[in-house]
C-alpha cells in the first residue's frame, strides 16, 4: 500500500497543486499588495508625537516599524514633512529612544503648493482684507475658506493668461509663415502684428495684475510651530489642504477620504507629479485607447473579415494568418522604434517639410505626440483584432452562411444581416482586449510622445481644438517616472500606488467584462451547434 | 408574393461587388502594412552594413612651375582648399571653379621651409632652414551675406614664432604642442638625438606672469635611427619608430626630464618603422612600416594602485599596403585613419572595426583631411589637387564589432561591451551586442526556469484533477492575471519585491528549499491517510487548497531560521560572505527579481495554452488508460503528457517570446548594466530594454540610432521564428487530434 502511494505517483498529483496554488497565492499577493497600499494613501493617518531621550520632540506619521537586523532592537520610520525646515521627509528613530508616544488632539496637517506635508500647531493667524478668525478648532478652515473666491479669481486670472499667451504663439506662427513665405507688407500682416500687439499689452496688464493680486494673497499667513516649537510662518493660499486626523470622526475621514478622490480624478498633478492629481494622465490615456480604436478598429474587422470569409484558403492565406498570430507576439518596443522610425521622423518630418518649413528646425509632427503613439498602438492592436474577428466569424457553423445564401442573400448581406450580429459580441472581446492592452503598454508611448508632465491637453478651446501633435501624460508611463525618475522616490510612493491602483483596476474592468462576454458568446453558440 | 424589385436587386449586387473589392483590397492592405513594419525596420539597419564609397566632387590643377608643395588641406564645406609650398605660402583655392583666390605667407622670413607637420586643428609648425620655427593656424569662418549666401573667408593666423635656437647639430623635423601654459617643442637633430624644449608660462597669487624654460637633449643609446616620430596633441608623449623597427614612447609630463615608458618591437625582420600618427583621442599610436604594415599601439594602463603605469600594447592591425607606408593622416572626429604608401596607393581604414573602408585612385603624394571626416584632399603626381566625398557613415560597425571581441582603447584585452556614449568627443563607441543578447537570454532563461514547471503543472492540475466548477474560475483568473500590465509589474518587483528580497535574501533562499522538503514530509504524513474516505471526498479536485498552509509554513520557517543560519553559517552577513568568499556581489535588482517579475508575466501566457492543450486531448485516450487500471498519475505522465507535448512546447515557446521582449519589467527591476555574468545575484541589460534606454539619446541616422534598430529587428526576428515555430506545432497538434 505504502509502495503503491508512490508508485502510482499520487505525491505528483499533489505536486501539481502545489504550483496551482503558488500561482494563485502569488496573483492574490499581488493584488494584495496593490490594494493594501492603494487604497490605504488617502485615509488620513494619525500625527504622532514623539518625545525622545534627548528632550527633543517629533511630530509625524508612524510610516513602518522594522526590526534592525543583528541586533534585535525595533526602530520606526516616521514621515516628518517640513521638507524647508528639516530638509528631507522621512527619519527613522530607535523604538529605545522614544520616551513617550501621544497623539495631540491640536496636531494639524498642511497639504501644501510646495515641499510637502508641514505637521505643527496653529498658533496665530496674520491676515488682511477679510474677517480676523473666530477662535476655535475650524479657524483654520474657515480662513482658507474665506480667501477661496480670491483665490479663485487669481487661478482664472492664470488661466486666462495662458490663453493669451497661446492665441500670441498662434500669432507668431503665421507671422513666421509669412516671413517664410516671402510676404512682406500685405495688410493682413499688419493687422496681425496689430493684434499681437494688443494682445501683448493686454497681457502685460493682466501679469502685473496678477502679481500683484497673488503677492496680496499671499500676505495672508499663518504661523504655525512645529514639534519643538519652532515657528514657521505659511502663506495660506500656500495650503492646498488642511486637516487635523487626531480630531476627526470616522465621517469626517469618509468625507476627506472622498475629496482626495476627487482631487486625484479632477485635479492636476503638484509637486513633480509625487502629489495631487492624476487628471491629465487619465485623460491622456482615455484620449490614445480612443484614438486608437477609430485607428486600429475599423482596420482589424476589415482584415479579419477579409482572411475568414474573402480569402480563398491557400497557403497564402494560411501563412498570412500565422503572421498575424504572430505579430501579437512581438514585443511592443519593437512597435515603439518602428513608430518612431516611421511616423514621428518619416510621415511627421516629411509632414514638417511639406506644411511647416517655417517652423524648422523645431519639429511640429516630427516629434513625438498623441497621434503617432496612437497609430503605433493601433498597429500593436491590430493583430488582436484581426484575429479575434477572425475567431468570432470562424465560430459560426458554415451552415448559417449556406443557409443565407440558399435564401438568395449576397455575400455582404449575408455578412452584415448575420454574421456580424452574431460575431459581435466576439469581435467586441477583441476590442476590449485591444484597448486593455493599449491601456497597459508603456514601452512604445515612452519612445513616440509621452512626456511626464505636458503643458497642455491634446484636446481644448483652442483652435483646431484636438491637436495631435501634442504630447500627452498616460497612467502607465505615470508609474514608471513617478516611481523611477523622480528624485525623492520615497514620498513619491503613495502616490505610484494609487496610479498603479487605478490602471490595475481600468485594464481589470475591461478584461473582466471581455471574458463575460466571451463566455456569453460561448454558450449562444453552443446552442447553436447542437 | 411580393415581386423583387429588379432596381433593388441590382442595387445589392452592386453593393456586394463593391464591397467584395473593397474589403479585399483593404484587408490586404492591412496585412501588406503590417508586414511592412520588418521591412522598414530591416532597412534603417542597412546602411550599417553598406560599404564606404567616394566620390571625386573636384579636380583643380595646381599651376605648374610653383615650388614644391609640402602640404594640402581643406575647409569643412569642402568649398575650400589649400596648398602649403617650401617657401612658406599658402594658397586657397576656389575648389569649384579653380581659382586661386587668397594667398598668404605664414611668416614674412624668406627661407625655405625644411619640413612641416600639422595638428587636428590645421595648426602647421613650419621648420625653416635656417633653424627657425613658425607656428600659424589656418582657419576657416563662415560669412553670411543678406541673402543667406554663404561664403568661405579663409585666415592665416600667426601664433608664433620662434627664432634659431642654438642645437648641437642640424636639425631634421620639429614638432610644436601646447597645452595650458606649456609649449613643447620636440627636435629631431641629424645625430639621431632629441632636443626638448619647454616653454612655461605660470600665474602666481598677484597675477603675475613668470615664464620659464626647459631644455634639454634625450642622450639615450636608441635601438636605431629615428625614421619617425610623433607628439600627442598636449605633448605630453613623444613616440618615435626607428629603422630597426622598434617604436619608443617617452613620457614629457614633467618639465625638466623626459623618462623612456616603452621600447617595443613594432615592426618583425628588422625592417624600419615608416610613419607614424596619433589617432584621435591620444591613445593610440598608427605605425606603419616599410612592408606597407599599418597597425595601431594602444597605451594601456597595466599594474596596481602607485605602480599603475601605461605601456604599449598592440591592439590592431589594418590592411597592409603594397609598399611602405609613406604617410599616416588621422581622422579629427573618428578613429578614421587615411594612409598613403610610397606607390601612391590610399587607405581609408578604421581602427576599432579594423575596417577597410576605401581604396583611393589616382596615387597621391600629399593629402588632408576635411574637419567632419568626410571630405579628403590629396595632391596627385601630376600636380592636381583632387577633392572627394566621403561617404562612411558609419565606419565603427562592422559584423566583428557587433558580435565579436574587439580590443578598445583602454581595455587590456579584447573585450566584449556596450558603451554608447560618454561625454568626450574623442569617445570610441563600444557597439558589442554580446552583453545585451547575454542579458536577453539570462534573463530569460532564469524566468523560465521559475515560471515554466509551475505553470504546466498547474495547468496539468486545472485542467485533469480539479472539479470542473474550480476549472470554470481559475481559467478567466489566470486570464485577468495576463493583463496585469507589464509597468505595474515592473513597479511592484522594483519598490515592492525587491527591497524586501534584499532584506531576507536568505530566507528566500531557504524558502525555496524547504518548500518541497516540507511538501515531502506533509506526504509522508499523509500516506497512511489518503485511501480513507474522508479525505478522498475533500481532497478530490481541492487538493491545492490543503496546500496553501504548507507554502505559508515554509516561508514562516525559513524566515524564522533565516537569521540563525546566517549567524551560524556565514558570520552573520550572508551578502558579506557572498562578495568575500564567493566573489559574488549583491544588487538589489537582481536576476532572483527578474525571474520573480517576468516569471508573473508569462505563467498565464504558458498556463492558458499548456490547458487548452491538455483539455483537447481526446478523452477517450485518458479513459482508456484509467480503464486498464493506470493511476490517474500514470495517466497525465504516460498518456495525456506525451500526446500534449507539441503544445506544451508551443506554450513555452510563446511564453519564451514574451519573456524576450519585455520591456518596462526589464527597464524598472535591473540596474540596466551590460555586464556578462550568470551570477543571479546582479542584473543585466536586454536588447529591449537597451532599446528603451538609449534611444531618447540617439540622434536620428546616427549610429547608435541604427544599432538600436538592429537590436529591435533581432528581436524581432527571435520572436517572430519563435511564434512561428509555435504557432505551426499547434496548427499539427489541432489537426492531428480535431477539435474536441
Amino acid at each position: 500500500m505504502t509502495k503503491k502511494f508512490w508508485r502510482q505517483g499520487e505525491p505528483f498529483v499533489w505536486a501539481t497543486g502545489l504550483a496551482l496554488s503558488l500561482i494563485l497565492f502569488l496573483t492574490l499577493l499581488l493584488f494584495y499588495v496593490v490594494l493594501a497600499n492603494g487604497l490605504a494613501v488617502f485615509w488620513p493617518k494619525k500625527v504622532a508625537l514623539a518625545t525622545l531621550q534627548d528632550g527633543r520632540s517629533l511630530l509625524g506619521e508612524i510610516v513602518q516599524e522594522e526590526t534592525i537586523p543583528h541586533n534585535e532592537k525595533k526602530r520606526l520610520q516616521f514621515k516628518i514633512g517640513n521638507r524647508d525646515l528639516y530638509g528631507l521627509d522621512f527619519k527613522w528613530v530607535d523604538a529605545s529612544e522614544i520616551t513617550s508616544l501621544t497623539y495631540p488632539k491640536d496636531v494639524h496637517v498642511l497639504e501644501r503648493q510646495e515641499y510637502g506635508n508641514f505637521y505643527g500647531y496653529l498658533s496665530e493667524f496674520e491676515v488682511k482684507g477679510i474677517a480676523p478668525p473666530v477662535s476655535g478648532s475650524n479657524s483654520l478652515a474657515q480662513t482658507i475658506g474665506a480667501l477661496e473666491d480670491r483665490k479663485v479669481e487669481v487661478h482664472l486670472l492664470g488661466k486666462k493668461i495662458a490663453n493669451l499667451n497661446r492665441r500670441v504663439e498662434l500669432i507668431d506662427h503665421h507671422l513666421a509663415k509669412a516671413r517664410y513665405n516671402k510676404e512682406e507688407n500685405t495688410p493682413a500682416l499688419a493687422a496681425m502684428q496689430g493684434e499681437k500687439q494688443g494682445l501683448k499689452t493686454e497681457f502685460e496688464a493682466l501679469v502685473s495684475i496678477l502679481g500683484e493680486k497673488s503677492a496680496a494673497l499671499a500676505t495672508n499667513q499663518a504661523i504655525f510651530t512645529d514639534a519643538n516649537g519652532q515657528p514657521k510662518a505659511i502663506a495660506l493660499p500656500n495650503i492646498v489642504r488642511a486637516y487635523q486626523p487626531n480630531n476627526m470622526s470616522f465621517f469626517a475621514k469618509c468625507a476627506y477620504y472622498l475629496e482626495r478622490l476627487r482631487e486625484l480624478f479632477f485635479d492636476e498633478p503638484r509637486e513633480s507629479n509625487t502629489e495631487g492629481g492624476l487628471f491629465p494622465a487619465i485623460f491622456g490615456t482615455v484620449m490614445l485607447i480612443f484614438l486608437m480604436s477609430i485607428l486600429s478598429f475599423p482596420l482589424g474587422v476589415l482584415a479579419g473579415i477579409y482572411l475568414r470569409e474573402y480569402a480563398k484558403d491557400g497557403w497564402l492565406v494560411k501563412m498570412v494568418r500565422i503572421a498575424v498570430n504572430n505579430l501579437a507576439g512581438i514585443p511592443s518596443i519593437v512597435y515603439g522604434i518602428f513608430g518612431l522610425g516611421f511616423f514621428v521622423y518619416g510621415i511627421g518630418g516629411g509632414i514638417d517639410q511639406l506644411f511647416f518649413p517655417e517652423r524648422l528646425p523645431t519639429p511640429t509632427f516630427g516629434t513625438g505626440g498623441i497621434l503617432w503613439t496612437s497609430l503605433t498602438l493601433g498597429l500593436l492592436t491590430v493583430p488582436v483584432v484581426i484575429v479575434a474577428t477572425e475567431e468570432a466569424l470562424g465560430s459560426i457553423p458554415p451552415g448559417i452562411r449556406e443557409g443565407s445564401q440558399a435564401l438568395a442573400a449576397t455575400k455582404l448581406q449575408t455578412l452584415t444581416r448575420i454574421l456580424l450580429p452574431m460575431a459581435s459580441p466576439g469581435i467586441l472581446t477583441g476590442f476590449i482586449l485591444a484597448m486593455a492592452r493599449a491601456a497597459g503598454e508603456v514601452a512604445p508611448l515612452m519612445i513616440t510622445g509621452v512626456v511626464k508632465l505636458a503643458p497642455a491637453l491634446p484636446l481644448d478651446g483652442v483652435f483646431p481644438f484636438l491637436h495631435l501633435d501634442r504630447k500627452f501624460m498616460h497612467l502607465g508611463f505615470h508609474i514608471y517616472d513617478i516611481g523611477f525618475q523622480s528624485p525623492n522616490v520615497e514620498a513619491a510612493k503613495p502616490m505610484v500606488y494609487v496610479t498603479t491602483l487605478l490602471l490595475i483596476l481600468i485594464v481589470l474592468a475591461m478584461t473582466s467584462t471581455a471574458i463575460y462576454l466571451r463566455n456569453k458568446m460561448r454558450q449562444r453558440h453552443s446552442v447553436v451547434d447542437v | 408574393m411580393q415581386k423583387l424589385d429588379k432596381q433593388f436587386i441590382k442595387k445589392v449586387r452592386r453593393q456586394d461587388r463593391f464591397a467584395t473589392r473593397a474589403i479585399t483590397v483593404g484587408g490586404l492592405l492591412v496585412i501588406a502594412s503590417v508586414i511592412a513594419i520588418l521591412v522598414l525596420i530591416v532597412r534603417v539597419t542597412l546602411p550599417l552594413f553598406q560599404p564606404a564609397s567616394a566620390e571625386v566632387i573636384h579636380r583643380v590643377a595646381v599651376a605648374s612651375g610653383q615650388p614644391p608643395v609640402l602640404a594640402v588641406g581643406m575647409d569643412d564645406t569642402q568649398e575650400v582648399g589649400f596648398t602649403l609650398n617650401n617657401t612658406g605660402l599658402f594658397s586657397f583655392y576656389n575648389l569649384a571653379s579653380g581659382k586661386t583666390f587668397f594667398t598668404a605667407p605664414a611668416s614674412d622670413r624668406k627661407a625655405k621651409v625644411q619640413s612641416v607637420e600639422s595638428n587636428k586643428n590645421n595648426v602647421f609648425t613650419l621648420l625653416w632652414n635656417d633653424n627657425s620655427v613658425t607656428v600659424a593656424q589656418v582657419d576657416f569662418r563662415l560669412l553670411y551675406d543678406e541673402f543667406g549666401q554663404r561664403t568661405v573667408q579663409p585666415e592665416i593666423t600667426r601664433m608664433g614664432e620662434y627664432p634659431a635656437q642654438r642645437y648641437p647639430a642640424p636639425i631634421k623635423s620639429m614638432m610644436v604642442r601646447s597645452h595650458e601654459d606649456r609649449l613643447t617643442q620636440v627636435a629631431l637633430l641629424a645625430d639621431n638625438r632629441f632636443q626638448i624644449d619647454h616653454a612655461v608660462v605660470t600665474t602666481n597669487i598677484l597675477g603675475e606672469e613668470k615664464k620659464e624654460t626647459f631644455s634639454f637633449l634625450l642622450n639615450e643609446e636608441l635601438p636605431g635611427a629615428i625614421t619617425a616620430f610623433t607628439l600627442d596633441e598636449n605633448g605630453y608623449a613623444l613616440f618615435a619608430g626607428t629603422d630597426t623597427g622598434s617604436l619608443l614612447r617617452w613620457d614629457l609630463r614633467e618639465n625638466e626630464r623626459a623618462e623612456r615608458t616603452d621600447n617595443v618591437v613594432a615592426v618583425s625582420g628588422d625592417k624600419p618603422v615608416t610613419a607614424l600618427a596619433m589617432v584621435f583621442g591620444d591613445i593610440s599610436v598608427a605605425v606603419g612600416d616599410a612592408d606597407g604594415g599599418l597597425v595601431t599601439w594602444s597605451q594601456i594602463w597595466s599594474g596596481e594602485g602607485n605602480d599603475r603605469v601605461q605601456r604599449l600594447r598592440k591592439t590592431h592591425t589594418l590592411t597592409s599596403h603594397q609598399t611602405a607606408v609613406e604617410r599616416i593622416i588621422p581622422s579629427r572626429r573618428s578613429k578614421s585613419l587615411v594612409s598613403l604608401g610610397a606607390d601612391g596607393k590610399t587607405h581609408l581604414d578604421h581602427m576599432t572595426s579594423e575596417k577597410h573602408l576605401l581604396d583611393l585612385e589616382p596615387s597621391l603624394t600629399m593629402a588632408g583631411i576635411s574637419g567632419q571626416g568626410n571630405g579628403l584632399i590629396g595632391l596627385d603626381s601630376r600636380n592636381n589637387l583632387t577633392v572627394w566625398r566621403v561617404d562612411a557613415p558609419h565606419p565603427e560597425i562592422s559584423l566583428k564589432t557587433l558580435f565579436g571581441k574587439v580590443w578598445y582603447e583602454s581595455y587590456d584585452k579584447p573585450e566584449y561591451v556596450w558603451q554608447s556614449s560618454s561625454a568626450s568627443d574623442d569617445f570610441e563607441p563600444k557597439f558589442s551586442l554580446v552583453p545585451l543578447l547575454f542579458g536577453t537570454i539570462k534573463g530569460t532563461l532564469y524566468a523560465m526556469i521559475f515560471a515554466v514547471p509551475l505553470a504546466i503543472f498547474g495547468a496539468v492540475y486545472t485542467s485533469q484533477f480539479s472539479t470542473a466548477t474550480f476549472k470554470k474560475t481559475v481559467k478567466p483568473v489566470v486570464e485577468i492575471m495576463a493583463s496585469i500590465p507589464s509597468v505595474v509589474i515592473g513597479f511592484l518587483i522594483a519598490l515592492w519585491l525587491a527591497p524586501i528580497v534584499e532584506k531576507a535574501i536568505l530566507g528566500v533562499i531557504l524558502g525555496v528549499l524547504f518548500l518541497p522538503l516540507i511538501f515531502v514530509t506533509i506526504m509522508a504524513i499523509l500516506k497512511p491517510f489518503y485511501k480513507t474516505p474522508t479525505l478522498q471526498n475533500f481532497c478530490n479536485g481541492h487538493e491545492f487548497l490543503l496546500l496553501v498552509p504548507v507554502i505559508l509554513l515554509a516561508g514562516a520557517l525559513a524566515m524564522g531560521i533565516a537569521p540563525t543560519v546566517e549567524h551560524m553559517l556565514f558570520g552573520g552577513n550572508f551578502k558579506q560572505w557572498l562578495y568575500n568568499d564567493l566573489g559574488l556581489r549583491y544588487d538589489q535588482r537582481n536576476c532572483i527579481i527578474i525571474a520573480f517579475g517576468l516569471g508573473i508575466a508569462v505563467i498565464p501566457i504558458i498556463f492558458s495554452i499548456t490547458e487548452d492543450a491538455i483539455s483537447n486531448i481526446p478523452p477517450s485516450l485518458t479513459a482508456a488508460s484509467l480503464a486498464l487500471g493506470a493511476s490517474r498519475w500514470q495517466t497525465i505522465w504516460r498518456v495525456v503528457l506525451p500526446s500534449a507535448s507539441p503544445g506544451i512546447f508551443a506554450a513555452i515557446m510563446i511564453g519564451f517570446g514574451r519573456a524576450v521582449g519585455e520591456t518596462m519589467i526589464v527597464l524598472m527591476a535591473t540596474g540596466n548594466t551590460p555586464i556578462l555574468d550568470w551570477s543571479i545575484f546582479n542584473g543585466m541589460r536586454t536588447l529591449s530594454a537597451n532599446i528603451a534606454v538609449e534611444i531618447p539619446e540617439a540622434p536620428m541616422g546616427g549610429t547608435l540610432y541604427r544599432v538600436l534598430f538592429l537590436c529591435a529587428s533581432m528581436l524581432f526576428a527571435l520572436t517572430f521564428v519563435v511564434n512561428t515555430g509555435a504557432e505551426l506545432v499547434r496548427e499539427r497538434l489541432r489537426k492531428k487530434y480535431g477539435r474536441y
